[in-house]
């Protein structure tokens, strides 16, 4: 876990949750700064939407303590935590106009009606719905209606956002415009969000940091970049990046300088990162590159461990081209320029600096 | 609920289960009476004050079989029994078979389908003593079909199964049949529009005919709604009671008697509660026959997890 | 027929286009032997259906000498309303003379509170058991669903004495409990279906906006849920309306419902039988429903279908 944080906006302690004998949540702890941008990311059913269920107050938890701005909210209701959700559903009120989905809470809450106006017209504008707030949910389209499901966090004028998958719905070039316009949201708002998605590059692109989880356990929280190059093991190496990271089965060979060995090729890692002493003791790994980080012809020449090979399938996917190929008797892809000819059969030379490769033990999964 | 101000760290402590949701238990109060109150309870009881020799008031005399032993001593009891058995076999065999040819003739994208369902369910929002009334008219030998059969000649034509007592179960199973099989067809219309379209062309590609498609790949496919459906007839067959008050009253003599009928004359005419409670315990026992073996195929089998 | 003349130009078309082979739209047969087959017997089917209705209506036109001469299908000679307002005003049952009217305000006075009562009740407590699943729910639920197998003989005598007790046996009020009680399993199913399908983020939405149990209730599931409630006003106006055995035991003879009052009034065993006095009384007590039947059209199909469990 990263350094503890001060003052944190939201804080879960050792939280679990059971469903009879299953444990969904495993004594889980997260601490969310002010006005950061967390990502919950995983596969489905990996208890992401659940722990966002859990803050919200929608889930009542076994285990543990939520803390919101510094009050224990854990048995308050959701009405009570200073949240606002945004559902992947929407979840718009299908009876009520845009205005009185919006204004619902706040009526509920007998906000003044000048307030209650007020606020609207903020988020309205904030969001350009103006020109909606008298349609019916019915007559939106999946991008509106989102948007509209945005205000209604918006208008409770809370100190957290939470969106449970806000973008699923939507198709791939409405989702990437509401990606940005979320981002400028929370860069205008400066609340803190925390935002499930099972979407690695809406993660990569939102998040401050990203949390990711597997079996209702955090594998590893931090800095998208850090994600990216430094995966603590093999599950999130393999869930972030597409094309997904290459593995190659092998052993590790104790010395002065570590090296990998698989059939036929042997790798010095003299220039990768150990955590602490893990270089020191021979054992099965695993060895993970990724696709772009592994460079062709001229370029490979310069790089610290080249090899040869041939051209298996070549994949054109438009603005590159993936090309299939073995390394050391496995399967390895890696991305070329789409201007380069290559077709099956090829004899390539290819390349890669062991620096940027993550080597895992073949046992635990976990980085070395 | 726990939106009271509260000391910050009391709050900590997980809440008295029995307050969370406090609103969804009240409200809920109806449902939890009625379901230990009177389905288990009341249930409980009957049972219990069958091994009584209750008359006029319920007393817990306890006399143990007894009661049944004279029951299935009444030849009453057995002639209702019989009945009973009789008008199930036919409900069952008539309106499966009714039901699911009306249905498959009602699937073959015909016009006027609307009209043609509207027709044969109509019988089925009339109460059964509305039903019962008609026919023991439509029965009545000095008006009805019979005499009109004579008019037309035929003097020594015979159909009074009414006033018969051998045949008088089969002129109430005419009026239930009557009543009840368009329910059945509705409920065999919905399970013929689950099958997937693709099954029928499928069959039409490979040359089968359409009554084999029916009977070897259709109707296995509708096992379920066959289950669900014989699971409503034979509840319904079990509660049969109005129908037969109004058609009958139970004659000629006691040759259209009913065990629920009879459970009804025992409480409230004959004064002998012990009996009409041990019929029908002996009516929950037969339910259980059949409910239990459907359960536990429905249910039983494929437990969650 | 439409069929034939659509069918003519295309069977020339074919012809003159294509000597090798057909083309253009399949010629249809309207008078093929699978239709004549598939027609006769659904309209054969339809009026062995409609005889009933028939016969009930020429009788209740016809004056007594008519029938006891005529023939119980033939239309009648002489219309007469007089069944009619006999049945309506004058039939006798026993105790009193004042025909079917008595028994027509008693259902009434029955059905509507009922109705009302026995929808509020399972509404609630379908959507408790969609939405707020608290501990123990489901097992009462079960107990609920499995208790609408119970033979009802099984459960009226306790009732007898419930009722008894708190001072209600043989009121209205009485039964209009016996009502909701009976109707609770399957209207309770019905909303729980209703309300489970519905999308659950819809009411996680309102929670976070802070609406509690009834708030949510009322605003939120109550105005998206209008269909479901007429299905459930259709199966409980006809279901109770029709009841008979209910009304017999919980009632006295100056509340009986309109069903318990016609059967007194068909099978009673003194004086001359009036046939068309009787049909023209068995028409209407089941006009309230057959009245609800067609005008509710496909609604009471899927009414049926979702009570079909009661039997």
């Amino acid at each position: 876990m990263a350094a503890a944080i001060a003052n944190p906006s939201v804080s879960i302690q050792d939280l679990s949750l059971n469903f009879g004998v299953m444990s969904v949540l495993k004594t889980l702890n997260l601490d969310v700064a002010e006005g950061e941008f967390i990502v919950l990311l995983g596969p489905s059913g990996c208890g992401k939407s659940t722990l966002l269920n859990c803050i919200a107050g929608l889930l009542d938890i076994s285990e543990g303590r939520i803390f919101i701005k510094g009050k224990n909210v854990t048995w308050e209701e959701p009405k009570d935590r200073g949240i606002g959700m945004v559902f992947q559903s929407y979840a718009l009120y299908p009876q009520m106009t845009v205005e009185k989905n919006l204004s619902f809470g706040l009526r509920v809450a007998g906000v003044p009606k000048d307030e209650i106006a007020k606020r609207i017209a903020r988020a309205a504008e904030i969001l350009q719905i103006e020109p909606l707030l008298q349609r019916k949910p019915s007559a939106l389209s999946g991008g509106q209606r989102q948007r509209v499901a945005i205000g209604r966090a918006l208008v409770r004028d809370v100190d957290v956002f939470l969106f449970d998958e806000p973008l699923s719905n939507l198709d791939a070039k409405l989702r990437s415009e509401l990606r940005v316009e979320i981002k400028l949201l929370h860069r205008r708002l400066q609340n803190t969000m925390i935002y499930v998605t099972h979407d690695q590059i809406e993660a990569m692109t939102l998040a401050d940091r990203i949390a990711v989880m597997k079996g209702g356990v955090i594998q590893q929280l931090d800095a998208p970049q850090t994600i990216y190059n430094r995966p603590v093991n093999r599950f999130v190496a393999g869930f972030l990046g597409s094309p997904a990271m290459n593995f190659l089965k092998g052993e590790l060979e104790a010395g002065d300088v570590p090296v990998f060995k698989a059939d036929g090729i042997s790798v010095p890692l003299g220039r990768y990162a150990f955590d602490g002493d893990n270089g020191r003791a021979a054992r099965p790994c695993i060895f993970g590159i990724r696709p772009e980080h592994i460079a062709l012809g001229d370029a490979a020449k310069a790089m610290p461990f080249t090899a040869e090979s041939t051209v298996e399938i070549v994949d054109p996917m438009g603005s590159d081209t993936l090309v299939w190929t073995k390394l050391g008797g496995q399967i390895v892809s890696f991305r070329v320029e789409a201007d380069k000819m290559l077709s099956n059969g090829d004899a390539i030379r290819i390349g890669f600096d062991p620096a940027r490769a993550s080597l895992f033990d073949a046992q635990s999964d976990s980085r070395l | 609920m726990s939106s009271l101000a509260q000391p910050e760290m009391s709050n900590s402590e997980r809440p008295n289960q029995l307050f969370r949701n406090l609103n969804a238990k009240v409200a809920s109060i109806p449902m939890i009476l009625t379901a230990l109150a009177v389905f288990v309870g009341g249930t409980a009881w009957t049972v219990l004050y069958s091994f009584t020799n209750s008359k006029l008031l319920p007393r817990l005399n306890f006399v143990g079989v007894d009661q049944y032993y004279r029951l299935w001593a009444t030849p009453r009891w057995l002639v209702s029994i019989e009945n009973l058995l009789i008008y199930g076999i036919i409900s069952l065999v008539f309106s499966l078979v009714i039901g699911f040819v009306l249905a498959a003739l009602l699937d073959q994208k015909i016009r006027f389908e609307d009209t043609f369902r509207t027709i044969f369910l109509y019988p089925f929002a009339l109460s059964f003593i509305v039903t019962g009334l008609v026919w023991q008219w439509l029965l009545n030998p000095d008006f009805g079909i019979q005499r009109v059969v004579r008019d037309l000649g035929w003097t020594s034509f015979s159909f009074d199964p009414l006033y018969n007592s051998s045949i008088v179960i089969y002129g109430i199973s005419i009026a239930a049949l009557w009543q009840g099989t368009g329910l059945i067809m509705c409920l065999m219309l919905a399970g013929l529009r689950g099958i997937d379209e693709d099954i029928w062309k499928a069959a039409r590609v490979d040359g089968i005919p359409m009554w084999k498609t029916y009977l070897f790949i259709v109707i296995p496919m509708m096992r379920p709604v066959f289950i669900t459906t014989l699971v409503i007839i034979a509840a319904g067959i079990v509660k049969v009671y109005d129908l037969v008050v109004a058609q009958t009253s139970g004659g000629p003599g006691i040759a259209s008697e009913v065990p629920a009928k009879y459970v009804y004359d025992y409480m409230f005419f004959a004064q002998n509660l012990g009996q009409g409670f041990a019929a029908s315990t002996m009516m929950l026992l037969s339910v259980v026959i059949v409910i239990v073996p459907w359960a536990y195929l429905e249910f039983g089998g494929k437990k969650r997890g | 027929m439409a069929e034939i003349a659509a069918s003519v130009p295309a069977q020339a078309n074919a012809l003159r286009r294509d000597a090798a082979g057909p083309s253009g739209t399949k010629p249809r047969h309207v008078l093929s032997r699978r239709n004549i087959f598939l027609y006769g017997t659904l309209i054969m089917v339809a009026l062995y259906y409609l005889l009933p209705l028939y016969v009930m209506v020429v009788t209740s036109l016809k004056g007594m000498p008519e029938i006891r001469l005529g023939n119980i299908f033939s239309p009648p000679l002489e219309i007469t309303f007089e069944p009619w307002v006999k049945a309506w005003s004058q039939a006798c049952t026993g105790l009193n003379c004042d025909g079917l009217s008595r028994g027509f305000w008693n259902s009434v006075r029955i059905t509507v509170p009922s109705v009302l009562l026995s929808i509020a009740i399972a509404s609630v407590n379908g959507y408790a058991l969609a939405n707020w699943r608290f501990k123990g729910a489901d097992t009462f639920f079960i107990i609920l669903i499995v208790g609408a197998f119970i033979p009802y003989q099984v459960m009226i005598y306790p009732i007898v004495i419930i009722l008894r007790e708190i001072g209600i046996y043989g009121t209205l009020t009485g039964l209009v409990i016996v009502h909701s009680i009976f109707g609770m399993p399957i209207l309770t199913l019905l909303f729980r279906n209703y309300f489970t399908s519905m999308p659950e983020e819809l009411f996680r939405a309102a929670r976070v906006d802070g609406a509690g149990f009834w708030g949510i209730y009322l605003r939120i599931m109550l105005p998206m849920s209008m269909p479901i409630f007429v299905v459930a006003i259709i199966l409980q106006v006809t279901g109770i309306w029709n009841d008979f055995l209910f009304g017999v035991v919980y009632t006295r003879p100056d509340t009986y419902p309109m069903t318990v009052q016609l059967n007194n009034i068909v099978n009673s065993v003194q004086g001359v039988k009036e046939y068309n006095v009787n049909m023209a009384a068995t028409i209407l007590t089941g006009l309230v429903p057959l009245i609800v039947y067609f005008v509710s059209g496909k609604l009471f199909v899927r009414g049926i279908a979702a009570g079909a469990v009661k039997g």
